[in-house]
Order: structure tokens, then C-alpha cells, then sequence
């Protein structure tokens, strides 16, 4: 409409993509540029070209963060899907009930993750007494859950199943309705058994929306710096430093700008390409028209 | 009565359905609540071994510690970046999302996978180049350089959200408006936003919540106390109290309540917006 004004829709959008361009993408540019010198104090010292990435890639303790990194995130995607598409089936149906449920649901999600992690720190934490009062019967009486490596991780995961579930089920739900209830219908007065009518007609009907939280979910949990951060700080020792936690600290307590860039470029690749995935599927679902 | 297959059935059925609902409900909310209790017990009860879910004796002093404790200032740095964030994302925003509703133009197409695209690039990656920018502009640790942030993280969702709601709306009426002589950011002050209201709401609640909620960005960002805002303020009393719960989880509370107090009334605006466009339906 109105096409005769050329050059309006540029004026109107000018705005918006010049905050975009000064705060996503001239960021990038001089991240980049950090990451190939060499940087003390803010004063670029030299230019050292692919180095920084070289020591960053070579660095063991980057690749511990790279393994933690993949084990939290995997485990983590599984379950907060396997979880979150089991309440969004389980709170399908539109009532009341099932309103407030996914309102209670939502809460986790809603609240700052800051403060979920430290509600669960204390929750997790040995002064808090709960958790001797449930591990003690399983005979568990001395396990400190924060102070062990692999209780440790798998209160990082709780952490995000606990949060995350939420997502996984609204963006399920909102595919669920858009499958046309009578398909459902047709299959039950068939005889259909309720596996078969989920095997047949949700879940290739749901496959988009199914991928596209999967990739969001991901993104998400790749790139968390609060679970680790505050729950564990990544202890105990390294156990569940995270990439992205490791280059926060490389970048704010170790003070090397440099690696710290390069490891965020890095880190931007690979969300990169998680995002160009996630825009096929868009295409796929319609949205871009 | 017991005799009738049917209803036994239906029994059981019920009997489920409350089982499990009261089992999400627990694991939702069983953290939060075990803080708020915490929270309200004196401080030699907080560590008590083993733990009394309900307080003995209820006391206010950790919520007057943290509020004492410059909580005020705080809050009201985290109210006021919320509040301007708001508006600067809205207005920038709906004009952006009306020209790519309303225009066809050459580059329209990849300023919307160019939206998409910044609206699932997580901050983290940005976080140590944005820090080395802000330092070189000097609008670090400026209430200024959180606000312009804010506005470009939350941007890409507002302008999602109004475009598919733009969309929606019948295009005679802005003809008409056009014929009478507005302009075009006239019709979409007189016309089309008037007509927005939910939408400008849904939109307004998710830059609040990301606004009121983050801590990374602020946390990175700034440093004095004169720009903290309430989650980092929350952070560093982490290491300020150290093993002290009380204030700690008191003012994890204060920050949690008027999220939940908002989402309780306003719960169904949000949801169009979590799902952002990713899903139709």
C-alpha cells in the first residue's frame, strides 16, 4: 500500500535498524577486531592475527568448558523437551483448570533467572537442611549436592528443566492448536487408540514447531551464563564451567580482552549457524512472508 | 455406586488428574515457596537442623535489612531503565513494524530475517564485545548505555509482535486517514495505534520483564552504585551477606513480587509474546 512514497518505509525503519547496526553489529565488528591484537588495559598493543584464537582453541581448560558445556545443554534439551511437550499435552485442553496450571507453570519462567538460581542454591545448599532430609533416607546423609562434581551437574540441569519446561510447553501448545481438531476427532471415531492418534497425527503435524523449540531451547541453553554462574559458579573446581561462564571470566577476572573476544566470536559462530537453521524452519512454519 | 463401572472409572480419572496437577504444582513452586518461608524466619531459625517448613516466629527485619540497605535506590534505577526502555523500544518500534506491515520495498525481506535473526542471537556472545564498546563510547556504567541496550535486545520481539498484529488490522481506514491529508507516521499515531492497545500491551510486559529481570547485561555493564539495578544489587549481596539467607532470600523476594503480581493479571499478553511468531497458531 502507498507505494508511490519511495522512500518512506527506509525513513520509518531507519531508526530502528541504526540501533540495531550501533549495538548488535558495530559490537561484533570491534570484538572481532579485539580478537585478532592483542589487548592489555583496553590499549590494543599489536596485532597478533588468528592468536588469540589459537591459544583460546588450544587451551584445556576452554575444552573442559566445551565438554561441560555439551553435556549440560544435551541433557538439559532432552529433558526440558521430553518435559515440556508432556505438560503441554497434559494441559491441552482449555478450561480453567489448565489456565492456572500453566500460569503456575510459567512462574519459574517469569522470575528473574538470577533469582530462580539462587532460590535453587538454597534450596541445594547444605545450611538449608533440605537436602539431608531427603537424601539421608536413600543413605546419601554426607553428600553435599553443590560441592560434588556430578550432583553438581545434574543440579544445573534441574536448574534449567525447572525453569525451561515452561518454554518448551507454550511454544508446544501454541502447535498443538493448530492442528485442526477434527483430524483428531475422525481418528477416535475410527477407533484410533490414543499412541496411534499421537503417533500419526500430532507428531508429524507438530514436526516444525517441534524443531523450532528444540533449536530455540538449545540456543538458549548453550548460551546461559546465569545457571552456572550463580548456582554453582561453576565449581566445584571447573566441573561445571560452561563456555560461555568461561569466557565471562576470562574477559572480567582474568582481564585478557583479547582471548575473551575471540572466544565470544567463536561463540557467535556457532550461534550463527544454530540461528540460520532455526530461520529455514521459520520459513518452513510460514512466518516469513 | 462403587458397583458402577463408569463412575469408578471417572473416579479414578479424577484422582489422577489431581495427583499429578498437585505434583506440578510442587515442583514449580516449591522453591520459591521455600524461600518466601525462609525468608520471614529470624535468622538463628533460618539454619535450623532439620528445617521447620512453617516459621515459628514471623519476622519483617531481612526485608528492612535489604530495603534499608539502599534497596530503594535500586529498585528505583531497575523501575526507571524499565520504564524508559519501554517507551523507546515501543516508539521505535511500532514505526519500524508499520513499514514492514504496510510498505513493499526492496530490502524489506531481509530487514525481517535480519529481525528474526537478532531476536535469537543470545546476548552472551554479545556480552565482552558490547562491555569493549561501551568503554571505548563511554556509556559504560551509565544509566544511558543500559537503556540504548535494552532497547536494541528487545527491538526485534516488539517490532515481531506488531507487525503480526498491524497485519490484522483493516487497511481502509488508513486509506481514508491518508486521503485527509496524514502523514504516514500520522495515521499510525491517530489510527493504527489507537486500535493496537493489546498488542502495545503484550509488548510493553516482555521488554518489562526482560528490563526488570536481567542481570547479565547489567551486571557487566555497570559498575557504581549509583546505576545498580535491583538483580545486581541481589548478586552482590550474594557476596556481601555470603552465608547470610536472610536479606539474601528476602530480597530475591522483592524482586519476584511485582513480576508475579503483573503476570497474574496480564498472564495471557505474555504468552503471544514468548511464543514470537516461532509457532503460528
Amino acid at each position: 500500500m502507498f507505494s508511490s512514497e519511495k522512500f518512506t518505509p527506509y525513513r520509518l525503519v531507519g531508526l530502528a535498524v541504526l540501533v540495531e547496526l550501533g549495538f548488535v553489529i558495530v559490537p561484533l565488528v570491534i570484538g572481532f577486531w579485539y580478537s585478532v591484537n592483542r589487548v592489555q588495559f583496553f590499549q590494543i598493543r599489536s596485532f597478533t592475527g588468528f592468536d588469540n584464537y589459537w591459544r583460546v582453541l588450544t587451551s584445556p581448560s576452554v575444552a573442559n568448558a566445551l565438554a561441560v558445556t555439551v553435556t549440560f545443554s544435551v541433557i538439559s534439551l532432552v529433558l526440558t523437551f521430553v518435559i515440556g511437550f508432556g505438560l503441554a499435552m497434559w494441559l491441552e485442553r482449555s478450561n480453567r483448570l489448565n489456565g492456572v496450571m500453566q500460569a503456575v507453570v510459567l512462574i519459574p519462567y517469569m522470575i528473574a533467572m538470577l533469582v530462580g538460581s539462587m532460590l535453587l542454591k538454597w534450596v541445594f545448599s547444605k545450611e538449608s537442611g533440605l537436602s539431608d532430609l531427603v537424601l539421608a533416607p536413600m543413605g546419601m546423609g554426607d553428600v553435599s549436592i553443590l560441592a560434588d562434581p556430578e550432583t553438581a551437574m545434574a543440579a544445573l540441569v534441574y536448574n534449567a528443566v525447572w525453569r525451561d519446561s515452561a518454554f518448551a510447553m507454550i511454544m508446544l501448545l501454541a502447535g498443538l492448536k493448530s492442528i485442526p481438531g477434527h483430524l483428531q476427532l475422525a481418528a477416535r471415531v475410527d477407533g484410533a487408540s490414543a499412541w496411534y492418534r499421537f503417533r500419526r497425527i500430532t507428531l508429524p503435524l507438530l514436526q516444525v514447531p517441534i524443531f523450532i523449540t528444540m533449536i530455540r531451547l538449545f540456543i538458549h541453553l548453550v548460551n546461559t551464563l546465569t545457571y552456572p554462574l550463580i548456582l554453582t559458579g561453576g565449581g566445584p573446581g571447573t566441573s561445571t564451567e560452561t563456555v560461555v561462564l568461561k569466557m565471562y571470566r576470562l574477559g572480567f577476572n582474568d582481564n585478557v580482552l583479547g582471548q575473551a573476544n575471540a572466544l565470544a566470536i567463536m561463540v557467535f559462530i556457532v550461534n550463527i549457524a544454530l540461528v540460520a537453521v532455526l530461520l529455514r524452519l521459520f520459513k518452513k512454519a510460514g512466518n516469513i512472508q | 455406586m462403587n458397583d458402577n463401572p463408569y463412575l469408578r472409572h471417572a473416579f479414578r480419572r479424577a484422582a489422577l488428574r489431581t495427583v499429578v496437577n498437585a505434583g506440578i504444582v510442587f515442583f514449580a513452586l516449591a522453591p520459591i515457596a521455600w524461600g518466601v518461608l525462609s525468608s520471614l524466619k529470624p535468622t538463628n531459625q533460618i539454619l535450623e537442623v532439620p528445617p521447620r517448613f512453617i516459621p515459628q516466629d514471623v519476622t519483617l527485619e531481612h526485608y528492612e535489612r535489604v530495603i534499608g540497605d539502599k534497596g530503594l535506590l535500586f529498585l528505583g534505577n531497575s523501575a526507571l531503565i524499565s520504564a524508559i526502555t519501554i517507551v523507546c523500544a515501543l516508539a521505535i518500534g511500532s514505526i519500524a513494524a508499520y513499514a514492514i506491515a504496510r510498505y513493499e520495498f526492496p530490502g524489506r525481506k531481509v530487514l525481517m530475517v535480519f529481525t528474526i535473526g537478532v531476536m535469537s542471537i543470545p546476548i552472551a556472545s554479545l556480552l565482552i564485545p558490547t562491555f569493549t564498546l561501551l568503554s571505548v563510547v563511554g556509556l559504560i556504567n551509565t544509566h544511558v548505555g543500559l537503556i540504548l541496550l535494552y532497547t536494541a535486545y528487545q527491538l526485534p520481539i516488539v517490532i515481531w509482535m506488531l507487525y503480526g498484529y498491524f497485519l490484522s488490522l483493516p487497511v481502509e481506514v488508513e486509506h481514508a486517514a491518508r486521503i485527509d491529508g496524514y502523514t504516514a507516521l500520522g495515521t499510525l499515531r491517530r489510527v493504527v495505534l489507537p486500535l493496537s492497545k493489546p498488542a502495545l500491551v503484550a509488548a510493553a510486559l516482555f521488554v518489562l520483564v526482560f528490563a526488570w529481570n536481567d542481570f547479565v547485561v547489567a551486571v557487566t555493564m555497570t559498575s557504581s552504585e549509583s546505576v545498580r539495578t535491583f538483580p545486581v544489587a541481589v548478586y552482590f549481596y550474594l557476596g556481601f551477606y555470603g552465608r547470610e539467607w536472610g536479606p539474601l532470600l528476602a530480597a530475591a523476594v522483592i524482586s519476584i513480587i511485582p513480576i508475579i503480581l503483573i503476570f497474574i493479571v496480564l498472564q495471557r499478553y505474555f504468552i503471544s509474546g514468548l511464543t514470537g511468531g516461532g509457532v503460528k497458531g
